[in-house]
């Protein structure tokens, strides 16, 4: 049974939109966005001097006739960007009634559509305990995308997850596109290091929280023993009350306060969604408000 | 404080047994979620808690071990002493007859008895109560008890009865109480007034409402022609009375008469004169005018001069003994005799209460009537007897029954025992129904009687009169008057009874015999006392046939009065203010505060569970 389903008209509709990187300093050539340097795209750039060994088939004969100087004629350059998505396969990712993980995987599916429309390249990973696994790997073009793209339903979520520890080892690019950390970060573990080596390899960062609706707004009352579906060792046994939800919306306040401001720190961007937020109003509506997209 | 069921507190078992099943079972509801790292950072931001919040935890199992224990307590029920709190009453409870009259749609026992309902209501817990009832005979209902709702059902229980024994005996039991406990209050609840009273609170339920009553009404019946007659009464005030009367359910004549109340009782006489009457079953009359007492203002009368004539045919077979029979038969003033050959008896079609045959044995036995058979000749079917041989003899001795039978005794009552007759020869005879020997001759029954197969009584004389001495003595007279008293009975005394008497039904052994009081059927053994005022039907049954008797039972004459003055009533010694102590058991309290406790539980499930907040 598949995971999720990402209708075709919803995809006609994401082709409109166009991702936002901002350091794109390398990538490969023969993208769709443009690079900060010069190079062989159509749109022009700039004038320069003349020095001996450039390119003669790129002097301005005009401004030559006009001011009898040679001038160069400069451009901008277009790169190819390596979008990286990482999905928090954990099992409290696909555990209960609250289906993060569909959500993830339709969020993963769509953006990896969205890269191979800009003729970015694209790579699927699923963060589990402290190893990544690869899921797709360098997606190319839209007939790859329709025959790989399924993997992403056959994706266990199971173990813990410690992004910071299966990141910091990875080969992660170095400003050559968009890193795409989806998950719950309802863990203790490390994540800020992991975004903080992202941010060193100039890399744009794009941090989406799913919550179920259960997690952000909690209707269980009276006296409850909870137990960790990650770790059974770990459980909360209270009489849940005004009092403690009160704490508990102020403790889910901080958490996502938290890697929200530490984004921001990192000028990484900050997202968080409902596990049953409509795709629709993630893309068009958040992603745009955001920036992220255009 | 004490405890009235101490065993009540068992029921404190269920605690610690209550405490385990709160530590063995938890109430947690368990639930696996997808992380729990939100709850535990949760506990950051949680207020320190005062250590009274701790104990809200544990809220249910406290007010769970509140309900036990009120449970228990209630079980056990406990009663507190309150000082100086409490009496002992002594109700004397009037049920004499004059408490039956209504006042305002209430009779004034049931006023009496409301008084006293009132009385224990207000009273404190822990008084006791003490009832004379004061009836046909004075009767202690009961004696020191404390329960509030046993008092009153058994007060409740009362009825007035017609008559009353006086209200001395009541006075003296209370008298006794009063010398063991000087602080006992005495109430008296009656209808009469006490022109003194000592150390007893009379309660007058009386209100003088008006009440005529009808006494002393005759019937006499001369001719077929009646006459009836009587006297009216007013208590209370002169009044002008309407009477009716009523011949076999027939209203006939209305009469009105004017009482006076010159000296409180003032019988007035009233006839309705000589009434026109073919036959007669009954005699009704009755004062239409209202008042608070419509019992004794109805009389049906009923005539036994007119019932108790029968009439006789004797069949003569023999010239001599018959004219014997017939001078003997004719001496009762209540038979009305035919005599006819035996010849003509097929002729006759008349019905005859009683059927005499002298020497004579008809075709047929006759089934409307009792049947006496002299000397008889030849065996006759559905008789009982039959003839087996003539047994000549030289002077043989006719011997009375000595049996001591009460039925034997009647019929033989007034024979003079030395007075034994001879016969010349009798008629053996052997018998195959059950009957009773009243006179043998050598051993042999020659007077036996019994009934046939019609249950008609039936009598035989196994002998010739004609060939016996009998006429020498007066034995055989007496014999014959018994023997028609005991086949025509007089049924009844008389129809005029006052409350307290014992009527007399005199029937058949045969008959049966069922009697109708003014509240309805009451079953009549030998007798039947008269303790309600109003007409009695009699009904008997015998052989198919149905007669219908009535009596009246009136108030005795003490009781007929709405308004009576007694001289004193008084119990002697110097009373005592001091009150006992008294006690406060109200189980109602416990459950209530259970009903409390048991909803405050429920509530804390709710909050708990249902998340009602």
């Amino acid at each position: 049974m598949k995971n999720f389903a990402i209708n075709e008209e919803f995809l006609q509709q994401v082709e409109r939109l166009q991702m936002l990187i901002k350091n794109n300093v390398a990538g490969m050539f023969g993208g769709n966005h443009r690079a900060k340097t010069y190079g062989s795209s159509c749109e022009f750039s700039d004038y320069r001097d003349y020095v001996a060994g450039d390119d003669i088939t790129k002097i301005d004969w005009n401004a030559y006739a006009r001011f009898d100087k040679l001038y160069l004629k400069l451009f901008l350059d277009e790169r190819q960007m390596h979008n990286r998505i990482y999905i928090d396969a954990s099992r409290s990712m696909a555990f209960g009634t609250g289906k993060k993980h569909v959500q993830a995987l339709r969020l993963a599916a769509a953006l990896a559509y969205l890269s191979i429309n800009e003729m970015d390249k694209v790579s699927v990973f699923a963060v589990r305990d402290d190893k990544i696994e690869n899921v797709i790997t360098n997606l190319l073009g839209k007939d790859a995308f329709i025959s790989e793209i399924d993997k992403l339903n056959d994706l266990q979520f199971d173990g813990d997850i410690r992004f910071s520890d299966a990141i910091l080892p990875s080969t992660v690019g170095y400003g050559d596109g968009l890193s795409v950390l989806i998950s719950d970060f309802l863990t203790d573990n490390n994540y800020e290091d992991a975004i903080d080596y992202l941010a060193s390899k100039k890399r744009d960062i794009l941090c989406i929280q799913i919550l179920s609706k259960e997690e952000l707004n909690p209707q269980v009352r009276g006296k409850m023993h909870f137990f960790d579906s990650e770790q059974s060792a770990k459980s909360y046994r209270k009489n849940i009350n005004k009092e403690i939800i009160k704490a508990y919306k102020q403790a889910l306040d901080y958490a996502t306060g938290r890697i929200r401001n530490f984004c921001a720190s990192r000028g990484a961007d900050y997202m968080l969604v409902s596990s049953e937020e409509s795709i629709y109003k993630i893309f068009f509506d958040m992603f745009v408000n955001m920036g992220v997209l255009k | 404080m004490s405890l009235l069921n101490p065993l009540g507190l068992l029921a404190l078992l269920a605690i610690p047994v209550l405490i385990l099943i709160y530590i063995i079972k938890s109430k947690y509801t368990e639930q696996t979620i997808p992380s729990t790292y939100l709850w535990e950072l949760s506990e950051k931001f949680l207020k320190r808690r005062n250590p009274i919040s701790k104990v809200a935890g544990i809220i249910s199992l406290i007010l769970q071990i509140l309900v036990v224990l009120f449970i228990a307590i209630a079980i056990s029920n406990p009663v507190f002493a309150i000082r100086g709190a409490a009496y002992d009453y002594c109700f004397i409870l009037d049920g004499s007859g004059s408490m039956s009259i209504e006042q305002n749609g209430s009779t004034r026992f049931e006023l009496a008895k409301r008084e006293i309902d009132g009385v224990i209501s207000d009273s404190a817990e822990g008084c006791s109560y003490t009832l004379v009832f004061v009836g046909d005979v004075t009767n202690i209902v009961y004696n020191g008890i404390e329960d509030k709702v046993q008092a009153k059902e058994l007060l409740n229980a009362l009825k007035p009865s017609y008559s009353s024994n006086g209200v001395e005996s009541a006075l003296a039991q209370a008298q006794e109480y009063f010398n063991e406990n000087n602080a006992l209050k005495v109430y008296l609840v009656t209808d009469k007034d006490y022109e003194k009273t000592s150390n007893v609170q009379v309660i007058n339920v009386s209100s003088g409402a008006e009440n005529y009553a009808l006494s002393d009404v005759n019937f006499t019946l001369s001719d077929n022609v009646p006459t009836v007659g009587g006297k009216a009464v007013s208590y209370e005030s002169a009044a002008t009375l309407n009477i009716e009367l009523y011949l076999d359910g027939s209203q006939e004549v209305t009469k009105s008469i004017t009482v006076d109340i010159a000296d409180k009782l003032q019988f007035t006489d009233f006839s309705f004169g000589e009434i026109e009457a073919e036959s007669l079953q009954s005699v009704r009359v009755a004062i239409t005018n209202k008042d608070a007492l419509a019992l004794d203002n109805e009389i049906i009368l009923f005539s036994e001069e007119y019932e108790n004539s029968f009439t006789v045919l004797l069949v003569k077979g023999n010239e001599m003994g018959s004219f014997l029979l017939l001078s003997l038969l004719s001496s009762n003033p209540n038979a009305q005799v035919t005599s006819v050959d035996g010849t003509d008896y097929a002729t006759i079609n008349q019905s005859y209460d009683l059927y005499v045959f002298d020497t004579f044995t008809p075709e047929e036995l006759p089934s409307d009537g009792a049947v006496w058979f002299v000397n008889p000749q030849k065996t006759l079917d559905k008789t009982g007897f039959s003839v087996q041989s003539v047994e000549d003899l030289s002077g043989g001795e006719l011997v009375f029954s000595n049996s001591s039978q009460t039925y034997v005794k009647t019929i033989l009552q007034g024979i003079i025992a030395s007075e034994n007759a001879a016969v010349a020869k009798y008629v053996k005879c052997g018998t195959y129904r059950s009957f009773t020997t009243l006179m043998t001759c050598d051993g042999t029954p020659v007077v036996f009687t019994g009934t046939n197969s019609y249950e008609n009584s039936e009598v035989v004389f196994a002998f010739d009169i004609h060939d016996t001495n009998a006429s020498m003595f007066s034995n055989f007279a007496i014999l014959i008057n018994n023997l028609l008293n005991y086949t025509f009975p007089n049924v009844l005394e008389k129809t005029f009874y006052t409350c307290g008497d014992t009527l007399t039904v005199y029937a058949d052994a045969a008959a049966s015999v069922t009697v109708n009081a003014p509240s309805g059927p009451v079953s009549y053994v030998d007798g039947l006392q008269l303790n309600e005022v109003g007409v009695y039907t009699i009904t008997l049954r015998s052989g198919g046939a149905e007669k219908v008797y009535f009596v009246y039972s009136a108030f005795p004459e003490e009781e007929r009065f709405t308004t009576v003055s007694e001289t004193s009533l008084e119990i002697v010694g110097e009373a005592s203010t001091q009150k006992r102590d008294g006690s406060f058991s109200q189980i109602w309290m416990w459950l209530i505060v259970l009903a409390v406790l048991a909803a405050a539980d429920w509530g804390v499930y709710c909050y708990e569970q249902y998340q009602l907040r």
